[in-house]
């Protein structure tokens, strides 16, 4: 069966191949409205390089089509822990960094991280973080943790991801558990508190958890940092909080997968991309951290003081891929969910 | 399949198929089988594989993944999606049957406008036309302003991210697919019928509900079966409109493959939906055909 | 109730019922545009996340014009919507006929997998499609967008149109037959007319899913194919605004103008 999975994966790719490559053109897949139009319009103005876009919604809608091998792909954006098993798979190519003179720009503190601790295969591209978002006119004691959080006061009141593994690591994070520590004694001790949790929660929304927020439907949110920012841009009522006990931080990368065929381009667009101005133009468009360092500089006072984009320094941990254990996460939370 | 058992005998207007009207049949049939059985038989395959890190399978067989189907936590599951689909079905056919007949009545030219103007609201996306729900129902939305203004007592209610919101959704999202097919049936009848019945002393509602619905009885098997069968799966309005609180069969199904990663568990519940739905059809199909030889 | 005595009350009954059922259509009309009405509504909001009423502009309209890819995925959806419908249509409507004239062997398998489509979750029915795809060597684009549209759409125009069968005489054929009509004739001039508003009702239903499908075109598409849906959903991430409202106005308000104006000409063309 293997082989015979095998086979029918290498011809695909073999008919993939007659696809016609002109000089001057590399295919970018990437998560849709995360890089800015301007920033593909002036590399291609600048290089000749025309640069076909194609947008995917999560890092499984790209796993997926890579693995079935449709499509030819130049440049990718995984999130960090999609880009290690990718890594681990032999799915990217090793970085030219003679090629990368502008890798300089990005801070140290986002060089070597676990999901690729040589730097070898990805560049980061923005990072952020997943915390408490309170809404100040309402709220009036202080929230600082998780706990804080899922209180019988604030019944129905709060929005959180709809994402399983993210809630139940707040727990594990509540607990004083490891959070890439998935196992079934964890879980087991994790259990009852997500339980309790879940009856508290009015949405769960993973797309635009700020909608509800907004709207006044409910007071408090677990929601992506980019959100939060938008929300503070709003309106300052709406104040970042990265929780005391222990915050998720993601990083969004750029990668070349093996099967590229225009890797040299591929080189030039990540290069151009981590040039502070063009670095810059992300951010305008995205609240999220930035982690060029001479792209912030170029910020301005009011996006540098945005709690959710730039916070205080946390205790921010990212997540390692756990393999087998995001079905058991999945049935623990389904399960829970249902019995609602 | 059973035709050499089957003992009724052929109507005037059936006939066996010659190789010309096999001919005819073969585009579809291609297509089905090109783009029907062969995908359904890729997840059966797939199925009965284990899981791989990226997604995907590795090629190794096992039965693990239909023990976990017949979990009790999904069976419920299953349950709660066939009670939406049922109720937003039996909703859509008391909301959509006088609608339905009405624009069936209506002028010639009345009648295609109206067609039209019942599905140019689902010519938006899907998004936007949530999102104004979303505006109407939400805590400080316009239903509430509404209410208040009329000085109704007891608001502001919740209504938004509630079952009701829910079956609201449903029901706008289902309602075309019942009206149009029972229009498609009410039309053919005669205004003749209805005053026929009338005529023999039925009053007005005994005439439309022993003489004209019994006659749009297709109509409304096939609104059943293209609301029922397609709300059974549907889950992005109970995430959206309902703060997706309690999981359907559909975000359990679409889960395996965009967060834990376990493609082949996906497919078993698929197959194990599929084939849920193909015995119950069969079954009746085949009363219906006893009933009408 | 004797027939006599009811008898003279039958006129108003008739009445009553017509009323009654003309309203009742009149408030499921509001309930199915109470929400676009509140869509076009904010599509004139000033605020940008689209959530509260700021102010009144127009601004998105313009914006709208200059935003290529919001355009070029509207055009795409169009597109793949209308040769769906046409492909729908024709195997539906065909398929219908066949099945329901003569008596094939397989006809209830046949039935049954003619089903499956619309029983198929969509990321099940995206992924099978993806890999079969990926195996045959095809490119992803267009056609494969367009082949997985069909399939979920035409079981739709077959089901409505094998309604419509369930109640045409038999001997509407035969005496076309009769007439010396061949039966492709037969079939094109007498039994087409007569399914029309069936065949209507289905292209309609294809079009709309067509139209505001999601997910099995994520994984059927490419970079060239973008639909509108997924548009959208990209800038969910970000915070949909009023231009998504702004565009959704236009499209019901050409298509409402085009009826319009097509009864007119035709008015005119009667003259």
């Amino acid at each position: 069966m293997k082989k015979l999975h095998s086979l029918l994966l290498s011809l695909a790719t073999l008919v993939a191949l007659p696809a016609v490559h002109a000089a001057g053109e590399v295919n970018l897949f990437g998560w849709s409205e995360y890089v800015p139009q301007e920033v593909l319009d002036g590399f291609t103005k600048e290089t000749g390089i025309k640069v076909n876009f194609e947008t995917y919604a999560s890092n499984e809608e790209l796993l997926s089509k890579l693995v079935a091998g449709a499509g030819a792909y130049d440049i990718v954006q995984p999130s960090d822990y999609t880009a290690e098993v990718m890594i681990r798979r032999k799915m990217l190519a090793p970085l030219d960094r003679q090629k990368l003179t502008n890798l300089k720009n990005i801070g140290p503190q986002y060089r070597g991280m676990v999901h690729d601790p040589e730097d070898k295969y990805t560049v980061p591209y923005m990072t952020g973080t997943v915390g408490i978002v309170v809404n100040t006119a309402v709220v009036k004691d202080p929230i600082k943790g998780y706990r804080d959080v899922f209180q019988p006061k604030h019944r129905d009141r709060l929005v959180v991801l709809n994402d399983n593994r993210e809630i139940v690591t707040w727990a594990f994070y509540a607990l004083g558990l490891p959070a890439n520590e998935v196992t079934a004694a964890n879980l087991a001790k994790a259990r009852p508190v997500v339980a309790s949790w879940i009856k508290l929660v009015k949405v769960f929304d993973s797309d635009s958890p700020k909608t509800a927020l907004l709207n006044g439907d409910v007071d408090i949110g677990i929601v992506w940092s980019g959100e939060a920012a938008i929300l503070w841009n709003e309106d300052k009522k709406f104040q970042y909080v990265l929780p005391a006990e222990g915050a998720h931080q993601f990083v969004d990368v750029l990668a070349i997968p093996t099967t590229a065929k225009h890797k040299d381009e591929a080189h030039q667009l990540i290069n151009y991309i981590l040039r502070p101005e063009v670095a810059k133009l992300v951010s305008d468009k995205f609240p999220y951290t930035n982690p060029n360092l001479a792209a912030r500089r170029l910020l301005s006072p009011e996006q540098l003081a945005n709690p959710a984009s730039y916070p205080q320094a946390g205790n921010l941990q990212p997540f390692r891929d756990i393999g087998k254990a995001a079905a058991d996460i999945d049935q623990l939370v389904t399960d829970l969910k249902s019995a609602n | 399949m059973h035709a050499p058992a089957d003992p009724a005998p052929l109507p005037g207007d059936r006939r066996h198929p010659g190789w010309i009207a096999w001919a005819l049949l073969a585009p579809m049939v291609f297509w089905l089988a090109a783009f029907v059985v062969v995908p359904a038989a890729i997840l059966l395959v797939y199925s009965f594989c284990e899981r791989d890190e990226v997604g995907g399978v590795v090629f190794r067989f096992t039965l693990e993944n239909y023990q976990r189907v017949f979990d009790p936590v999904y069976l419920r599951i299953f349950a709660r999606s066939i009670g939406y689909a049922a109720l937003t079905t039996a909703i859509c056919v008391v909301v959509g049957y006088p609608v339905a007949y009405t624009i069936a009545r209506a002028s010639e030219v009345w009648r295609h406008r109206l067609l039209l103007l019942v599905m140019v609201p689902f010519w938006t996306s899907f998004l936007i036309r949530t999102y104004a729900w979303i505006t109407i129902l939400k805590q400080e939305g316009l239903l509430n302003g509404f209410l208040q203004a009329m000085h109704a007592g007891g608001g502001p209610f919740n209504l938004l991210y509630t079952p009701a919101a829910v079956v609201i959704g449903l029901v706008y999202a289902y309602l075309p697919f019942m009206i149009l097919p029972i229009y498609g049936s009410a039309e053919k009848l005669d205004n003749s019928l209805i005053e026929a019945a009338y005529d023999l002393g039925a009053g007005p509602v005994r005439a439309f509900s022993a003489v004209i619905v019994p006659l749009t009885m297709p109509g409304i098997a096939a609104g059943t079966l293209l609301v029922f069968v397609p709300a059974i799966g549907m889950f992005a309005i109970t995430d959206l409109m309902g703060g997706a609180k309690v999981p359907m069969i559909g975000n359990v199904i679409q889960n395996q493959f965009l967060q834990a990663r376990n493609w082949p568990f996906g497919a078993a519940l698929g197959v194990v939906f599929m084939l849920m739905f193909v015995v119950t059809y069969g079954l009746l199909q085949r009363r219906g055909a006893r009933l009408a030889g | 109730m004797p027939a006599s005595l009811s008898r003279p009350s039958i006129p108003s009954g008739l009445k009553l019922l017509n009323w009654f059922l003309s309203g009742w259509t009149a408030l499921v009309f509001i309930f199915l545009y109470v929400p676009i009405l509140v869509l076009v509504v904010y599509s004139f909001n000033s605020s940008r996340l689209n959530i509260v009423w700021e102010s009144f502009t127009f601004d998105w309209y313009a914006r709208l014009l200059n935003d290529g890819p919001l355009i070029r995925a509207a055009k795409n959806s169009l597109v793949i919507a209308t040769v769906t419908t046409v492909l729908s249509v024709i195997l539906g409507t065909g398929g219908a006929w066949l099945l329901h004239r003569y008596r094939y062997r397989a006809a209830r398998g046949i039935q049954t997998l003619v089903a499956i489509p619309m029983v198929m979750p969509e990321i099940l029915m995206g992924i099978s499609l993806l890999i079969l795809f990926a195996t045959a060597g095809m490119n992803l684009g267009f056609t494969t967008v367009i082949i997985g549209h069909v399939t979920f759409c035409f079981p739709f125009v077959l089901v409505a149109v094998q309604a419509r069968l369930q109640g045409l005489d038999p001997a509407l054929e035969e005496a076309a037959l009769d007439l010396g009509a061949t039966p492709l004739q037969a079939f094109w001039r007498v039994i087409v007319p007569c399914l029309q508003p069936a065949i209507v009702a289905g292209a309609l239903m294809a079009f709309t899913l067509s139209m505001d499908e999601l997910i099995v075109t994520f994984f059927t598409r490419s970079a060239a194919a973008t639909t509108l849906p997924i548009q959208v959903y990209g800038l969910a991430r970000v915070g949909l605004n009023p231009m998504l409202n702004a565009l959704s106005a236009i499209f019901i308000v050409a298509t409402v103008a085009f009826v319009l104006f097509s009864d007119y000409l035709q008015k005119l063309g009667r003259r």
